[in-house]
């Protein structure tokens, strides 16, 4: 069997700030691809219940960024902490506390709804899969179709359905990347509902967007990234959401 | 324990019944088992070589070159909708997802061996012998060590360009062992001898798979992570 070994946070740290480790911590994290830097030293903290949206133009690293918040990315450089424990690539223990919503939705066409959540559940050693799949399908308005076939539904509800199974484990730390792209404004709705219900105070999200609207509406702090760095970031509370389009704008091209 | 037989479980459940659904790789399997049991049937010249003496060469000929087709498929379907990334994110051991892709695989594998098998002696007009437990058994370790090397290798091979040319030629050089020790042993079952003359190759046939599958579950975790 693999080993499960963890490393918590530096034993630099004193114990008071170990219990009150960030749900979320990046330090300095590069990913590198040869000779283009994707990921350029990024440093994020967020606490329980925060909600991060980042913005930014396309290849400027977003989606490597949430990689390597989940795990499904080593970095070059740099260390990712979820709940004051380093992510630890020959264990497994703390990716009971991270759920990702892909570009690519990980399910099986071939499989039914309700399959697709069982095996995932199995996966995740969850015992009351009996209980919490029609639970989660009913959050995400797919409750009348656990017998469907995953490649027999619409993009949208594919959508929600790996919302379903990314949730599916009820876990810290939610992960999101493009969530809206390709929806229809009903299914953006049901999604919409489904993201304000993770701002339990209890959940920390990521969530990586080209939706200004959206992104600003639901987040506690914003982060505009560009060619692989934070170019900007700051409080919900201290943005103009009226001028934010702007000042996208003038960080994107450099003017600010 | 309980926890990572439950994760096994659930791999081996999925590439079942994903294989129910879809039969893409038994059929592919099957088909080319009775094809080749037909070619071979029309190009042996039987006044020349009694097809009971190259019988069991050609039965397990057939096994590792339509066993392939099965295999080199493993994570076909999990390359859809980046499925497979999804299993690789989840908190499974990665030598888990080994040993639950080599299980289903060899369940697929064997039953494809023991129809092999009657098509065979359909054609060729071999008799069972007097061991076909034993017969069954040498089967069964010859295609677990198989799908054991052939599930790691297509690991390797299904991310690259050629991976379909890559992995015979990765599999066949190491295969080698088992082909010899299970094609002899089947070919002395077959002739009826008894099993006391089998023993040393079912030896080296588990010696081949004890190999094969720790060597697969130790390296697996190097070939699909990132």
């Amino acid at each position: 069997m693999s080993g499960v070994g963890v490393a918590r946070a530096p034993a630099s740290e004193s114990p008071e700030s170990a219990t009150a480790a960030p749900a979320l911590e990046a330090r300095g994290i590069v990913r590198e691809y040869g000779p283009v830097t994707a990921v350029a030293g990024i440093d994020i903290s967020l606490q329980r219940g925060e909600f991060l949206t980042v913005f930014g133009p396309n290849g400027a690293g977003k989606s490597t960024l949430l990689g390597l918040l989940s795990g499904a990315l080593r970095p070059t450089r740099g260390d990712v902490f979820v709940n004051g424990t380093r992510l630890d690539f020959g264990g497994v223990d703390w990716r009971h506390d991270v759920g990702v919503l892909s570009h690519q939705g990980f399910l099986y066409a071939q499989l039914t709804v309700e399959e697709n959540l069982r095996f995932y559940g199995r996966l995740y050693g969850l015992r009351d899969l009996d209980r919490r799949i029609p639970e989660r399908l009913a959050d995400v308005n797919l409750g009348d179709r656990s017998h469907s076939f995953v490649g027999q539904l619409s993009h949208g509800m594919r959508q929600r359905l790996a919302l379903a199974r990314a949730l599916l484990h009820d876990p810290d730390v939610v992960l999101l990347d493009e969530p809206y792209t390709g929806l229809d404004p009903s299914a953006a709705a049901v999604l919409r509902g489904v993201l304000t219900g993770l701002k339990d105070g209890r959940r920390t999200v990521v969530m990586v967007t080209h939706n200004l609207g959206e992104g600003i509406a639901l987040a506690t702090q914003l982060a505009i990234q560009v060619r692989g760095h934070f170019a900007w970031k700051g409080s919900r509370e201290d943005v103009d959401v009226a001028d934010f389009e702007r000042l996208y704008h003038r960080v994107v091209e450099g003017r600010a | 324990m309980s926890a990572y037989l439950g994760q096994i479980y659930a791999i081996v459940w999925k590439d079942l019944l994903l294989e129910l659904r879809t039969r893409e790789r038994v059929v592919a399997m099957g088909a080319f088992a009775v094809l080749s049991a037909v070619l071979f049937n029309y190009s042996i010249d039987r006044t020349a070589v009694r097809p009971q003496d190259i019988g069991a060469g050609l039965i397990w000929m057939t096994i590792v070159f339509g066993g392939l087709l099965g295999v080199g498929r493993t994570f076909h379907l999990e390359s859809e909708d980046g499925a497979f990334r999804g299993v690789l994110m989840s908190p499974v051991p990665k030598d888990a997802i080994f040993l639950g892709k080599t299980l289903s695989n060899f369940v697929l594998l064997y039953v494809v061996s023991l129809l092999i098998v009657a098509v065979f002696m359909l054609f060729f007009g071999m008799e069972i012998g007097t061991s076909p437990a034993v017969l069954g058994l040498v089967l069964a370790l010859g295609t677990l060590g198989f799908v054991a090397l052939g599930t790691l290798f297509a690991a390797v091979s299904s991310g690259t360009r050629m991976g379909e040319t890559l992995l015979p030629i990765l599999l066949f050089p190491v295969l080698l062992p088992m082909i010899v020790a299970g094609a002899g042993a089947t070919g002395t079952l077959l002739a009826g001898r008894p099993v006391s003359e089998v023993v040393g190759d079912i030896r080296m046939l588990a010696a081949f798979v004890l190999m094969a599958v720790a060597a697969g579950a130790v390296l697996f975790r190097f070939v699909v992570e990132d």
